[in-house]
């Protein structure tokens, strides 16, 4: 699946130098430029992504050269994320509150250690290639001190866990311009914005096809539908439930579908019952002949959810509240949740994050776009992925890394493994899990929700260091209604603080009339913003309570617009 | 004198879903400095790209001879003639050159880094679209299909249709 040109392994200090003068580019013309090509792993979307070799050191984002090939801000920020100078490309242990560099051997050592006093639990990202996940599953199960778990997006985790129970077919993107409607849950288009051009085409082949929202923030999709279903926050599983019973104006507009395609996105501080949401969108999908798209964080997360369930691994949120220290492999898990502090002994990482800037140990890891593998992409089919670039000299794929903190701890190689198929079969359908303690909001402002964003993967830990978000959006964006925004007293463009139950957040204002009134909406793709809607354990997992959003002015639009 | 380019970026503004690919893909190709922006306008924000006029304004208000129609036709700026005096973004009829814009501050989409002095402009991304073969990289980034790549006669031929609505017959009608 990649196309690999001409470089060579290199020189740099990312391992990359190949020779520029020598193969005429660098400075040369934008022809002479050396490109890469592989699929971007940040989404389910799975679009080609190019890297432009942009001097000697440096790679740059590039749309493959036609016409609608599709690459978001994420896409195009990756290549230039493995080639950031602030790649984290050595050991480091924390000292004095400082990280200072460190012995690699000392590093593995310092865990090993830890694992024999007490044992470890290994949280490694969710969104590896199958082979990854079980290579790394292997040689825990090979190591009695350490335990995996897998960590997945909590809202991800619910979703995926009611879609497998609902029974529908995972539809690809090339399948929507088939589908004769479509029920959108969530703001899918934010999530994944490439799943909306099959819903155009249908569109323009037939202007009355229907496309139902149900979004209480009223996002991107909800602009387009034919029908949006007035649904208060928290209230999608029981809209889902009408249009399932065949009750209401939205279940008469999707009656008359043969092969009805449902797009789910799922928001993190959602207050909704999401494995109740994805099994209500798969059981809708099944009756009506149509399919299922999950616009998940990252590409991988079903593959994720099934292996967690058939190798019993530990769930996020055991391992969050238990006592045994974390090492995080590849994920910012103190990101996802919005948390300020975890048990964190050691993370692994590409680039600075939370976790790392918790954690006593640092050690360096491949990013995504640096390791190959199976992926479950174009409806959850297995699909080869290769690398975009090699990882930087020295620095480990995940399951190695983990190889190698079991090696210091004495722990022999592991016979075998799980076969890479049992990511293709569909997870068993769980109990359903108790409903969150979703507390109704305080009369005295707007409740505040948080929303996908297209610039953003998953909690923005990875993508936040991407030059045109930095350039772009220096602070998230606060969407309110005119008539909130009128009785706040704040304007377009403002900067304000939010809060809502956890630590305020500085945020540009949005006046934008398609929000639905009652609600002020922040994007999920900022740690601050996640940390601003409290995220706590309660029976076993995450919950979030409904909070209002506290709103208060710091600035003007006109002192900022200097 | 060169003739203007027949093929321009047009938008179907009934498909932008305003994840805002075309910037993030010019930016990251043009120094840093995008030629996409964009405006909102009712519920929508939609991206401005330079229209490539047959008679530019913004060529004729540049004091520095910065602003220039190229021997392919390509309306374009000279990077290290321009002293970043925005006369053309004010002569600009639709405002698609930024300082002319609304809606965001200047600073979070021109971080100016070479002088501080240039303004943005789009070269249609002559690299890839010079001899025919290959399109802009904002259109090839678009996921939705709302930017084109089109000869402007071509597309007046196509009925464009706002929620079962026919509305026009031109993409330049709908702004």
């Amino acid at each position: 699946m990649s196309s690999e040109l001409d470089v060579r392994p290199g020189t740099d200090r990312a391992g990359r130098r190949a020779g520029a003068a020598a193969e005429g580019r660098g400075r040369g013309t934008p022809a002479s430029l050396t490109r890469r090509s592989s699929r971007c792993t940040l989404c389910p979307a799975g679009c080609e992504v190019q890297a432009a070799g942009s001097g000697p050191d440096h790679w740059r984002g590039e749309p493959p050269n036609a016409a609608g090939a599709g690459l978001c801000p994420r896409g195009c920020c990756l290549p230039e994320l493995l080639t950031d100078r602030r790649r984290i490309v050595s050991p480091l242990r924390r000292q004095d509150g400082r990280l200072v560099a460190c012995d690699a051997a000392a590093a593995c050592e310092r865990i090993a250690a830890a694992a024999r006093a007490g044992g470890i639990v290994i949280v490694l990202d969710g969104n590896l290639p199958v082979e990854e996940m079980l290579a790394a599953a292997a040689w825990c199960k090979a190591w009695p001190a350490a335990k995996l778990c897998l960590a997945i997006e909590p809202a991800d985790r619910e979703l995926l866990g009611g879609a497998e129970a609902g029974g529908a077919a995972y539809l690809a993107a090339s399948e929507l311009a088939a589908c004769d409607g479509f029920l959108i849950v969530g703001d899918p288009f934010s999530a994944n914005p490439t799943c909306s051009r099959g819903i155009f085409e249908r569109r323009a082949a037939n202007p009355r096809t229907p496309i139902v929202a149900i979004d209480p923030a009223g996002g991107a999709a909800a602009k387009f539908a034919s029908l949006s279903v007035a649904c208060a926050p928290g209230g999608e599983a029981d809209a889902l439930a009408a249009i399932a019973g065949g009750t209401g104006p939205a279940a008469r507009a999707l009656a008359d579908c043969k092969k009805l395609a449902v797009l789910v996105a799922a928001e993190f501080g959602s207050t909704t019952d999401l494995r109740a949401v994805g099994e209500l969108a798969g059981k809708v999908a099944a009756s009506r002949g149509g399919g299922l798209a999950v616009q998940t964080v990252g590409a991988n997360a079903l593959a994720a959810v099934r292996i967690e369930q058939k190798l019993a691994a530990l769930s996020l949120a055991a391992a969050m509240g238990g006592e045994v220290p974390l090492v995080a492999v590849g994920c910012d898990v103190l990101g996802m949740l919005g948390w300020d502090e975890g048990r964190v002994l050691a993370a692994a990482a590409g680039l600075p994050n939370a976790t790392t800037e918790a954690a006593e140990v640092v050690l360096p890891l491949a990013l995504s776009g640096e390791v190959a593998g199976t992926f479950l992409l174009d409806g959850a089919k297995a699909v080869e992925v290769g690398v975009l670039l090699p990882p930087p000299a020295g620095v480990p794929v995940p399951s190695a890394l983990v190889a190698e903190l079991a090696r210091a701890a004495g722990v022999a190689a592991p016979a075998q493994r799980a076969a890479t198929g049992i990511a293709l079969e569909r997870a068993e359908a769980a109990p359903p899990s108790a409903k969150g303690a979703a507390a109704s909001a305080r009369a005295d402002g707007p409740q505040l929700l948080l929303t996908r964003s297209a610039m953003h993967s998953g909690c923005g830990s990875l993508t936040g260091w991407g030059s045109w978000q930095a350039a772009s959006a220096d602070l998230p964006e606060l969407r309110v209604c005119p008539a909130v925004a009128g009785k706040l007293g704040i304007e377009n463009l403002q900067v304000v603080s939010v809060g809502a139950g956890g630590p305020a957040v500085r945020a540009r204002v949005r006046v934008a009339p398609e929000t639905p009134g009652g609600v002020a909406v922040l994007s999920d793709g900022f740690p601050q913003c996640r940390r601003a809607v409290a995220c706590r354990l309660d029976g076993g997992r995450f919950v979030h309570a409904a909070a209002a959003a506290a709103i208060a002015s710091e600035e003007s639009r006109h002192a900022d617009a200097g | 004198m060169p003739t203007p380019v027949e093929k321009r970026v047009l938008i179907d503004v009934d498909r932008c879903v305003e994840c805002r690919s075309c910037a993030a893909a010019c930016y990251l190709s043009h120094a840093d400095m995008p030629a996409v922006h964009f405006a909102r306008s009712g519920w929508a924000a939609l991206p401005l790209i330079c229209r490539q006029c047959k008679s530019a304004s913004c060529v004729d208000a540049c004091p520095a001879e910065a602003m220039v129609r190229d021997e392919s036709g390509i309306v374009r700026r000279r990077l290290f003639r321009c002293i970043g005096c925005g006369s053309c973004a004010k002569a600009c009829p639709f405002g698609v050159l930024p300082g002319a814009t609304a809606g965001q501050p200047r600073a979070a989409f021109t971080p100016d880094r070479l002088s501080g002095h240039q303004i943005p402009k789009c070269d249609l991304c002559a690299d890839r679209t010079a001899g025919g073969g290959g399109v802009p990289r904002c259109v090839a980034a678009c996921p939705s299909g709302a930017l084109r790549y089109a000869d402007e006669h071509d597309t007046e031929q196509v009925p464009l249709e706002i929620a079962g609505r026919s509305i026009g017959d031109s993409p330049y009608k709908r702004r």
